[in-house]
């Protein structure tokens, strides 16, 4: 086992990804001393220590040659299920779902290690699986890969927790479509998609009166559906489950070109907005920061994406590629959902910016993925 | 199965292509993001700063203080006084049920239902309107109010407000007069919304009288004051820089009446009055401005005005005496032998009568087959037209309407007002009833019959007046034929007593009253009250009136029908008993003041109805040589009531009783 930094690894250290990450930390770290201020306890000086501690466990990763990954993505893969499994029974309870782990004064979320073990044993099935001069994946190959994806989508939507669920979700999905599928499967999915617009326009919107027919909405728990309708139509219900969907847009919107000023955000200082130090974090930086600024965030954003794509692009095996892919896909995602959600594109899930959003389980996925990008990056020339 | 080789995993160009295609799609999909933020920050930018600005800033009403309603010399009948009320936001309030309101409830009081029913309000409220603060007591005591707020600390999200209430200094006395207040209903607020007054739910407006009728002028406008409230609702004062300059308005409060009443008048009038039920009206006769003004039985606007039981007001609505029906104008009655000077002066309009002709009365009159009974049964012997109204002889009215018929005994009481509202506005009126022929046509089976002329002719039959309209009648005799509008306002102050609208006298009807038959009416009224043998003359002598001569009719409205058997007053049932009516005028030569009383179901005219009248009467130029003596009185003095309470039935019954026996004199 490798556990040292060899000279000729230090030229492909990806300074690009890692300036930018800081970058976006630092600005995270400073949105965060203004979005907590009505607490009673600013927040942001915990955040500092929790990026620094997960910037030390991201230079671990970078230590552990990311082949020794390869071997042991089967353990870590199983480790990760039954800490879900045992999660069922000795989890804490927080907001109606069993997601946590109580250990002493640390809080931690299984499924947020979930995903990343997710992504290395897809990125090993890929490799594993592959045979010089295939084409695309038809339905029987498929079966492995998204028997891999379906045990932890499962698991993790029961508990329940929808938001990581479908992170998981999107990211694997991701990578499989980047594994190239047959035409005709991509097809099905397209009507699949289709077929979920369909449900959600037949349950939510349609104007009949009640009690409609429905396909899904009744199998869904009550605080779910009122997500859905909430992101549908926010104002209807100001006060209820629309309420953080308005409120985030009105924080959004009243920012304008230049924002109102740094801790001057009326919204977040007169606590309008609810979580707004972890998952509606964006609204403070967009109400205080105004349109230039978010620009910029999202310029960044995608800097780390393009980054990040760059290592898998040159990596040395298609382990590295793959487990590239899928790293910055569940990145993208998240950024994706969580903004999409903050300026009312998306419905509202529980998931948090990475780098941007308060608490120490998501900083620590966020730099365990950029450590094995940059794992990934610095070994691309051994052999 | 043996891993794949090196060289056959290395990624091909094949998979680099595909790392483009991602990359673009990440790019597409940030690119996304960045148009929504363009739609939300710069095209509705300021659509949402406008929303975020509604969020933050909370309109705090300023309420105005109500005007205050004055009797004519300055002293306040009706003014507000702070009403010390508990409430309890139940989103500040943390442990609730547990801690706060068994803590509550012990420095009130309370008992465990209430406690309990508290607590369910409180957790109802919880989820439908957190933020609003709930009554949980009104008017606390001073010691319940020291008590709590020593407690303050322990009682998270109760608060104890000074609200305004209205206060009515004059108790039950009054009461129709100026009304009360509630709450607003939903309808109400739409309407008034519509018209441009701001009301909002849970307000107080004026519910009849004068409280109701000057509304608009009473009310005042509310002002604003806006503050920063965080998401809670808490207010934040460091925060109050972006409010702007406008951040108070302040509120502008109502105007004050001056009402035409003199208080120590209706006190006088209140304590002379010895009935259960009835009413006394004593008005200007210059001007038709009342004095004073008495509705028995009352009710205390105190009471209605929030703070009434529902048992109370069940007990209210279920009182056989109806004393929410204001007596004055809103009750009508058979007038009985007041009714006789509109007879007379019909009679001598026609032509066919004259004050000296002579009628002669064997106690009765023959017409047809009927004999119409004179309450006297041995009879008056010759009377003429001035006796016939100091006996109040029966037969001469009833030849009177033998010869000329209903209508013009009909046309005379309308000139004079009757059957038609007075316009008071102030108060609710019903119009009453002057029969005509074409009435009794249309409303009688059988149509109109000359005997139905004789019954209006001495006040019975279906004659009906209000009190009101009767003392507009004999004010309007006494002014020579001039019916004025009653009036009980004589002007709107503003804040600083400065006069914003003055009142007039109105004149509603000018009557043609030659002077020959007014003197001779009114030296008829002058021999009832100041002659021996005057069924008024007891009272008058008894009242102590002195150098004041007072021209009056007494009348006793017979309420039921008259078996063969005439029953001694105490003992009849109290609702089969007769009206006790007095109206009349003073000083005879020169009048000034028309007073009207009825006492229901109180017996006879001169003995139960005119003592009063003659007190009020007394009181009133008592009054005006003492005011002439001295000067004006301070103004804005509060009201201090030294009334005892008013009589009930049941005292009225046990006064009659021990009384009962000799007070049969004619009528």
């Amino acid at each position: 086992m490798q556990l040292r930094i060899e000279r000729r690894m230090v030229p492909h250290i990806p300074w690009g990804l890692l300036l930018s990450v800081l970058a976006v930390s630092g600005l995270g770290i400073y949105n965060l001393a203004s979005a907590s201020r009505a607490q009673a306890s600013p927040v942001w000086t915990s955040q500092a220590i929790y990026l620094g501690v997960s910037l030390l466990i991201g230079m671990v990763v970078c230590l552990v040659d990311y082949r020794v990954l390869h071997r042991m993505a089967l353990p870590i893969y199983i480790a990760n299920i039954l800490a879900l499994i045992a999660l069922r029974f000795i989890g804490h309870k927080a907001k109606g779902a069993e997601s946590w782990f109580v250990l002493g004064p640390i809080r931690v979320q299984p499924a947020e290690f979930m995903k990343i073990g997710v992504l290395l044993m897809l990125a090993k099935v890929y490799h594993d699986d592959f045979k010089p001069g295939d084409g695309s994946y038809g339905l029987k190959r498929l079966v492995k890969p998204v028997a891999v994806v379906m045990v932890p989508f499962v698991l993790v939507l029961v508990q329940p927790d929808l938001g990581t669920a479908l992170m998981i979700f999107l990211s694997s999905l991701t990578v499989i479509l980047f594994g190239k599928v047959r035409w005709y499967l991509v097809a099905v999915m397209m009507a699949g998609i289709l077929a979920g617009a369909f449900i959600i326009w037949n349950d939510y919107v349609r104007d009949v009166p009640e009690p409609r027919t429905t396909i899904v909405r009744h199998m869904l728990k009550p605080h779910q559906s009122k997500r859905i309708s909430g992101w549908l139509d926010p104002e209807s219900d100001l006060r209820g489950s629309g309420y953080h969907a308005a409120q985030s847009k009105i924080a959004v919107g009243s920012g304008g070109m230049s924002g109102k000023g740094w801790k001057e955000g009326t919204q977040t200082g007169l606590s309008f907005l609810p979580e707004q130090h972890t998952d509606f974090i964006f609204s403070v930086w967009a109400e205080e920061q105004g349109f230039v600024l978010c620009v910029l965030l999202l310029v960044l954003y995608g800097l780390i994406f393009t980054f990040g794509l760059g290592v898998g692009f040159n990596a040395r095996d298609r382990f590295g590629a793959f487990t590239a892919v899928g790293v910055v896909a569940m990145l993208f995602w998240q950024v994706f959902e969580n903004i999409g959600m903050v300026i009312g594109l998306l419905p509202v899930t529980g998931i948090t910016l990475p780098l941007l959003s308060y608490g120490g389980s998501s900083l620590v996925s966020v730099m365990l993925s950029i450590g094995l990008l940059v794992n990934i990056s610095m070994r691309r020339h051994m052999f | 199965m043996t891993p794949p080789t090196l060289s056959e995993t290395t990624p091909g160009r094949d998979l680099k292509r595909r790392f483009v295609w991602v990359g673009l799609a990440m790019i597409a999909g940030m690119v996304a993001l960045a148009v929504q933020l363009y739609r939300l920050q710069i095209t509705q930018g300021e659509e949402y700063a406008a929303k975020s600005v509604a969020n933050f800033v909370k309109e705090v009403r300023l309420r105005a203080d109500r005007g205050l309603i004055k009797d004519r010399r300055g002293t306040i009948l009706v003014d507000s006084r702070p009403s010390f009320d508990a409430f309890i936001t139940p989103a500040f309030c943390t442990n609730c049920a547990d801690e706060v309101l068994p803590r509550l409830g012990e420095l009130l009081g309370w008992d465990e239902p209430t406690r309990k029913k508290m607590e369910d309000q409180i957790k109802a409220a919880r989820r439908t309107a957190p933020f609003q603060p709930l009554p949980v007591r009104i008017d606390l005591s001073r010691d319940e109010y020291d008590r709590i707020n020593a407690r303050r600390d322990m009682l998270d999200g109760v608060e104890v407000v000074p609200v305004p209430h209205r206060n009515y200094r004059t108790g039950s006395v009054l009461a129709h007069v100026l009304g009360y207040m509630n709450e607003i209903t939903t309808e109400e607020l739409e309407k008034l919304k519509s018209e441009g007054a701001y009301y909002a739910l849970g307000d107080y407006i004026g519910r009849r009288g004068l409280e109701r009728y000057f509304e608009s002028t009473l009310r005042g406008t509310d002002g604003v004051r806006k503050e920063v409230v965080n998401a809670r609702g808490r207010v934040l004062e460091e925060f109050s820089d972006k409010l702007g300059n406008d951040a108070v308005v302040p509120s502008r409060p109502g105007n004050n009446l001056v009402l035409s009443i003199d208080m120590r008048l209706q006190e006088e009038a209140e304590r002379a009055f010895p009935g259960a039920a009835g009413a006394v009206v004593a008005v200007d006769v210059k001007t038709g401005l009342i004095r004073a003004v008495v509705s028995r039985p009352g009710f205390d606007p105190n009471l209605l005005t929030g703070r009434i039981t529902p048992s109370q007001m069940a007990s209210l609505a279920k009182d056989p005496l109806q004393p929410m029906i204001n007596r004055i104008s809103a009750d009508h009655f058979s007038p009985g032998s007041t009714f006789k000077v509109i007879t007379a002066l019909a009679a001598y309009k026609s032509g066919l009568f004259r004050p000296e002709t002579v009628v002669t009365c064997p106690g009765g009159y023959r017409l047809g087959a009927r004999l119409w009974r004179c309450h006297k049964d041995s009879g008056h012997g010759p009377v003429n037209g001035k006796t016939a109204l100091q006996y109040s002889c029966d037969t001469w009215f009833y030849k009177v309407a033998d010869t000329i018929g209903l209508d013009p005994i009909s046309e005379m009481g309308k000139a004079l007002g009757l059957g038609a509202p007075t316009g008071i506005g102030v108060l609710a009126e019903v119009p009453g009833i002057m029969p005509s022929s074409e009435y009794h046509n249309k409303a009688s089976p059988g149509g109109y019959t000359k005997g139905m002329a004789l019954n209006s002719a001495i006040g019975q039959g279906d004659d009906n007046v209000t009190p009101l309209q009767m003392a507009m009648v004999y004010a309007a005799i006494a002014n020579g034929g001039t019916l004025y509008k009653p009036q009980l306002v004589e002007r709107v102050e503003g804040l600083d007593g400065e006069v914003l609208q003055q009142f007039n006298p109105q004149v509603v009807n000018t009557i043609e009253i030659p002077e020959a038959h007014r003197k001779a009416v009114v030296e008829g009224l002058f021999a009832t009250a100041m002659i021996p043998g005057g069924t008024a003359y007891r009272a008058m002598v008894q009242s102590g009136l002195q150098g004041i001569s007072v021209a009056g009719k007494t009348g006793t409205a017979q309420v039921a029908t008259l078996g063969a058997v005439r029953l001694k007053t105490h003992q009849m049932d109290f609702f089969q008993r007769d009206h006790a009516w007095f109206a009349g005028f003073a000083p005879a030569e020169d009048p000034e003041l028309a007073v009207v009383v009825i006492n229901e179901h109180g017996g006879h005219g001169g003995a139960d109805a005119a003592p009063t009248a003659m007190a009020v009467m007394k009181k009133y130029f008592d009054l005006k040589k003492q005011d002439a003596a001295n000067p004006p009185p301070r103004q804005n003095t509060p009201y201090v009531s030294t009334l005892p309470d008013a009589p009930s039935v049941n005292d009225v019954l046990t006064r009659t009783a021990v009384a009962g026996g000799d007070d049969a004199v004619a009528d």
